[in-house]
């Protein structure tokens, strides 16, 4: 039940009639995990508090560095040295305070992460290396969750929403393992990144329009240009092969 | 008139800053070879030692995912090649 408060605040996207009261009533019952609160995860939960998420479950178990506020505008200058999940949760909670903030100032790992995502509606990946990356999409097909993609480097881009068992997912294109490298990277990226991907996730839980599935929307920053590409489940696929379809 | 060959934003150095290059080739594995002819610089990002793909290097066919075994599909002239590049950063 939303308050008066409530309906006031969100009164500008209830008016969406994709969205609704009803669709505020979704929000509102939704968790939904960000792994990672950096540059990805900053424009994610930022506007999935503002929209109304009942419940951000927020996971990162680094530190903030005073290289990570070129892009990571959840933290500040007087945030360095503090845990990211600290320093996140207090900026969430002052934008929102009817969000509930739950934190998990743990590292990702397969045998950490079906705990960290039990519960929740979405799994939002706001990481920065592709191992927990496919760690987050194998929990995501196991435990029947949506999976919203997102990644970045330099001025370019790219998301796609995970269906369990209806869509392809991050790991139907895997080829092998690659070298992590220290990715360079303007904040523009990750924010409009991260923006698609909050979208697709209050579109998921308020069931409204079209989502990114099956489809890989690239995104070049430097000549402004967005690419999609079709892609399809791999019936090889080592993480969905056997995951039956279903919507 | 042969395939359009679309490089990656990080690629496009390794080929005199173009974003699409022409190329000629009945599969994508030949178009990709002339490409690297044209430009050497390209060979070692999107191959490997061995002659295949790197594994960061994804190939779409007129927009659709051309994997598994890119390099054998064939192609036809007025083809479009996309060689895009996985992203992990955040």
């Amino acid at each position: 039940m939303l308050s008066a408060e409530e309906l006031a605040r969100y009164d500008r996207q209830i008016m969406i009639p994709e969205i609704g009261r009803a669709g505020q009533e979704k929000l509102k019952k939704a968790r939904v995990l960000i792994a990672g609160a950096g540059g990805l995860g900053s424009p994610v939960a930022i506007y999935l508090a503002v929209a109304g998420v009942g419940t951000i479950r927020l996971a990162d178990h680094d530190r903030v560095d005073l290289s990570n506020l070129n892009r990571q505008v959840l933290h500040w200058d007087e945030d360095v040295g503090k845990k990211k999940v600290d320093s996140a949760s207090a900026k969430l909670r002052a934008m929102n305070p009817h969000v509930n903030v739950e934190t998990v100032d743990e590292t990702i790992t397969a045998e950490t992460v079906e705990d960290i995502a039990s519960g929740c509606d979405g799994i939002v990946d706001a990481m920065d290396n592709l191992p927990t990356r496919y760690v987050l999409n194998k929990a995501a097909v196991k435990l029947n969750i949506p999976f919203f993609h997102g990644a970045v480097r330099g001025l370019e881009g790219r998301a796609m929403t995970v269906i369990p068992g209806a869509s392809a997912c991050l790991r139907c294109l895997y080829r092998g393992p690659v070298s992590q490298e220290k990715f360079p990277v303007l904040g523009v990226a990750p924010a409009l990144i991260g923006c698609i991907q909050a979208a697709e996730v209050i579109k998921y839980i308020v069931k409204a329009g079209e989502l990114l599935v099956n489809r890989l929307l690239v995104y070049d920053g430097l000549n402004v240009r967005f690419t999609e590409f079709r892609v399809k489940r791999n019936p090889e696929c080592e993480h969905c092969a056997r995951v039956a379809g279903k919507e | 008139m042969g395939v359009k060959v679309n490089l990656h934003l990080t690629l496009r150095r390794y080929a005199d800053d173009r974003e699409v290059v022409d190329v000629e080739g009945k599969t994508i594995g030949e178009c990709l070879r002339n490409l690297v002819k044209m430009f050497p610089g390209l060979e070692a990002h999107i191959f490997d030692k061995k002659g295949g793909l790197n594994n960061t290097i994804e190939i779409y066919l007129n927009l659709q995912s051309a994997y598994p075994n890119e390099l054998l599909k064939p192609v036809k002239d007025g083809d479009e090649i996309h060689v895009t590049m996985m992203l992990a950063g955040g």
